[in-house]
């Protein structure tokens, strides 16, 4: 356990909570259950997307597709319940397995066809939902199952389900980030994919991996989504994939791989979606979340950047000399 | 000596860093038409006394002379206006851009409207390239040359802004036998026009033939300043490492009449024309011959990194075929690449995660890693290579190049791997170092493994090899015993440069 809850958490762990205790000073409601229990619905689908989307970023890839992919996948499976007539218990495993051959696909032309992943997800982004729009005449498709909501989206013991899937999901990742074979090459082929070639590991299987695990992410996101909303549309999902990589990027996952810890993208997307549950219970209107949003990210990456004149400049201040010391050579 | 003034003087410079004196009141002069050689081990505060000497940072106290007046370099804009050039260690030469516009970057010839000059800039930057009798085109994109003309190219932006103090940090160090005695003819030729040379070498047989004086650092200080008098190896060495280290070269003889590994007739597309070698037990197999020779491409082939076109490699009596890496890993080779920051180590990783990555199929059941022999046996290496105990704790970019070093040879321990191929084990770290690595060389051969070493130090080679492969134009041409053969023998049959380049710089 020492090794999933490791130093790297601290930091986004410390930014959500600063987060939440601000929010809570400026609004009652903010900590009332009721609110609490919205905010778990709203993480949920964000945060489960960025769980794919940090493993193919640990790799030294980028996915910006989950977005467009979220609304393909709600299409296919109001079509497959609603016109297709197939039973709840066949369509939600047919769209896991869908959304894993998507990223299968899309890994295999990143990784056997040396493309850039941020090209080829550049690619899915727009097409996947030009795909959306042929299904239905491009009209959102209503009233799919009534099963659909209680089953996926309702709640156990005055819990939201997506709660546990949150849980669940994160447990599977922390550990296999960090006690599997395949979560240490995903590591070693983002810090270095040449030395990974040399030291025999399949690096181009693993980077489609990756892709393949963002796209059983994402249809698990979809079907939560077409739960919530009892329906399927090719317009859900838009800039979520960008959500999906602020909270992998808040959390601290580098973008040049092979640095991060998944459960810190958990503190990310929650930290993003605490700000937009403030300002929204503060009543600002959707521009100013938007550009709070933004910076956001900007500091979250900016505090990781300049950690060292951070700590010299608190050095100065406190009158300590910063810890780290440098080899004279 | 002490009629002339020095160009430049450091007078009881100290620098610190949090943690640890970097120089401590460190004094050197400088004088014009001389060559003065910089040494000491990693850490010892050589780079330090770089970057103050080219502005990049300011020294705590002390003062610096200009032709004995104190002076101040602000910053590198301002030692460049004194006319010090730096040749630093890595690279700063933009890959993409031709060579004259890299011999020129940031000082392009310019028209009164801002547009460079591209005619000047083209016959100025061939005037120097024709002046270092150096062959290559200021129109060749630079990325494409091989990485000792890229050295060059480097060495070739100096002397353009005509500089009369130049600084090179290893200049030699990715340069081919040839290469460095055409700059060392170079820098002889700048000396008698009366440029003052700072050269910071860890190649002491370049530093014997070269320089007039040297400085030696321990710890931050000046331990030995030789004036003109002659320069003797050895006692560079124990002022270096403060005492005796031993033998430089304890080599010891472990070869066998068992074969474990022969190739014949390898052939490659990257340019390995017709590699045959045999390789026994316990036995250390030199690949001598020039950078560019083919030496690391036949390495690549051997190791199934490069697809063969041609021949068989043969462990122990049986014919094998290795389509990728792992194949070899698994019947028992292992690489330790060139260049250990560009393939070697993870820099993400703490040497736990380095020294295992070689072997996490054999660490794991059902795809979950037994952590708890990770570190055992992490621990244990650190312990036996002598490595840092920081490595344990902080990723190996922290680690001396020595350290990184072993923790690359530790990957195939771990592995336990039989027959280990070292693509120049000991480039660019010190000289206890390198000893630890010599005394690695001989335990595994002890332990009856198999090492093919390839190195650019003809003395290493010569003294840590049982037998020795010469390599041309991908060919290895004879191989002869290592001890009937001389310094000069070896660097007379490597023979002529080859222009195959390295695939890195392609790639």
């Amino acid at each position: 356990m020492k090794r999933i809850f490791d130093a790297q958490l601290i930091g986004p762990f410390a930014a959500m909570l600063i987060v939440a205790v601000i929010v809570a000073l400026t609004t009652e409601r903010f900590l009332n259950p009721g609110n609490l229990s919205n905010l778990s619905l709203q993480v949920s689908i964000v945060a489960l997307i960025a769980i794919g989307s940090t493993i193919v970023i640990f790799a030294a890839g980028i996915d910006l597709s989950s977005g467009s992919m979220i609304a393909l996948l709600t299409m296919i499976l109001a079509q497959m319940l609603k016109f297709m007539g197939l039973p709840l218990a066949l369509a939600v495993p047919l769209i896991l397995v869908v959304g894993g051959l998507l990223g299968l696909f899309i890994g295999l032309i990143t990784a056997y066809g040396r493309i850039p992943s941020f090209i080829t997800t550049l690619a899915g982004l727009i097409a996947f939902r030009g795909l959306a729009l042929t299904f239905n005449n491009g009209s959102p498709i209503f009233s799919l199952d009534p099963a659909l909501e209680p089953i996926f989206y309702g709640k156990v013991v005055g819990i939201p389900l997506p709660f546990f899937y949150l849980v669940f999901f994160y447990a599977i990742a922390a550990f296999a980030m960090n006690y599997t074979k395949l979560g240490r090459e995903i590591y070693a082929v983002g810090g270095n994919p040449a030395a990974a070639v040399l030291t025999g590991i399949n690096v181009r299987k693993v980077q489609t991996t990756t892709f393949v695990i963002a796209g059983f992410m994402t249809a698990v996101g979809a079907v939560l989504m077409s739960a919530r909303l009892n329906s399927g549309s090719p317009n859900y999902g838009q800039t979520l994939e960008l959500q999906a990589i602020a909270a992998a990027v808040v959390g601290g996952a580098s973008l040049a791989g092979g640095r991060g810890n998944i459960l810190a993208t958990l503190m990310g997307a929650m930290t993003i979606v605490i700000v937009q549950n403030g300002l929204n219970l503060n009543a600002a209107p959707s521009s100013v979340q938007n550009i709070v949003l933004g910076l956001i990210i900007l500091l979250a990456v900016g505090i990781d950047m300049w950690r060292a004149e951070i700590s010299g400049l608190m050095g100065r201040l406190f009158g300590r000399s910063s810890s780290d010391t440098k080899k004279g050579s | 000596m002490t009629t002339v003034t020095p160009l430049w003087e450091f007078v009881d410079i100290s620098k610190a860093y949090p943690g640890v004196l970097a120089n401590d009141k460190v004094n050197i002069k400088l004088l014009p038409g001389s060559i003065h050689g910089l040494l000491g081990e990693n850490g010892c505060g050589k780079s330090t006394m770089i970057k103050t000497l080219s502005g990049v940072q300011q020294p705590d106290s002390g003062q610096i002379k200009h032709n004995g007046q104190p002076v101040l370099i602000a910053d590198p804009q301002v030692a460049r206006n004194f006319g010090i050039a730096t040749v630093f260690q890595e690279f700063s030469i933009v890959p993409t851009l031709s060579v004259g516009e890299n011999i020129f970057l940031g000082n392009m010839p310019q028209s009164r409207f801002g547009v460079i000059n591209w005619a000047k800039v083209r016959n100025d930057a061939a005037r120097v390239l024709a002046e270092m009798d150096v062959d290559v085109s200021p129109d060749v994109i630079t990325g494409t040359l091989s990485v000792g003309e890229q050295q060059l190219v480097e060495i070739a932006k100096a002397i353009a802004m005509d500089a009369r103090m130049i600084i090179l940090d290893e200049p030699t160090a990715a340069l081919g036998e040839d290469e460095i005695d055409r700059l060392h003819q170079l820098l002889r030729n700048m000396r008698s026009r009366g440029t003052a040379i700072l050269y910071v070498s860890h190649r002491l047989d370049e530093v014997e033939r070269i320089v007039d004086e040297v400085t030696i650092l321990r710890n931050g200080s000046v331990v030995r300043a030789s004036g003109e008098t002659k320069i003797d190896v050895s006692e560079i060495i124990s002022a270096m490492v403060g005492g005796d280290i031993g033998e430089h070269y304890p080599k010891e003889q472990n070869t066998t009449e068992n074969v474990v590994l022969e190739a014949k007739g390898l052939a490659t597309k990257s340019g390995v024309s017709d590699a045959s070698l045999t390789l026994h037990q316990g036995e250390v197999l030199g690949l001598g011959g020039v950078l560019g020779s083919g030496r690391t491409e036949i390495a690549r082939a051997l190791f199934g990194t490069d697809e063969l076109t041609a021949g068989q490699i043969t462990l122990k009596g049986n014919p094998v075929k290795f389509c990728r890496e792992i194949d070899a890993i698994h019947a028992g080779l292992a690489l330790v690449p060139e260049n250990r920051k560009y393939d070697g180590l993870f820099f993400n990783f703490r040497a736990g995660g380095n020294i295992t990555a070689a072997s996490l199929g054999g660490l794991s059941r059902f795809g979950i890693m037994n952590l708890k022999v990770e570190e055992q046996a992490t621990r244990d290496l650190i312990h036996d290579l002598e490595i840092s105990s920081q490595a344990e704790e902080k990723t190996v970019n922290f680690l001396s190049g020595g350290n990184q070093q072993k923790i690359v040879i530790a990957r195939w321990l771990f592995s336990d791997s039989d027959i280990l191929i070292l693509d120049e084990p000991t480039q660019g770290i010190d000289i206890g170092a390198k000893v630890a690595v010599y005394k690695l060389i001989n335990k595994l051969t002890r332990a009856g493994k198999s090492i093919i070493l390839i190195s650019s130090d003809h003395d290493e080679l010569l003294a840590m090899s049982d037998r020795i492969a010469i390599v041309q134009h991908g060919a290895i041409v004879r191989t002869v015993n290592a001890a009937e053969l001389t310094h000069s023998d070896l660097v007379r049959a490597s023979g002529e440069t080859s222009h195959i380049k390295p695939q890195e710089v392609l790639a």
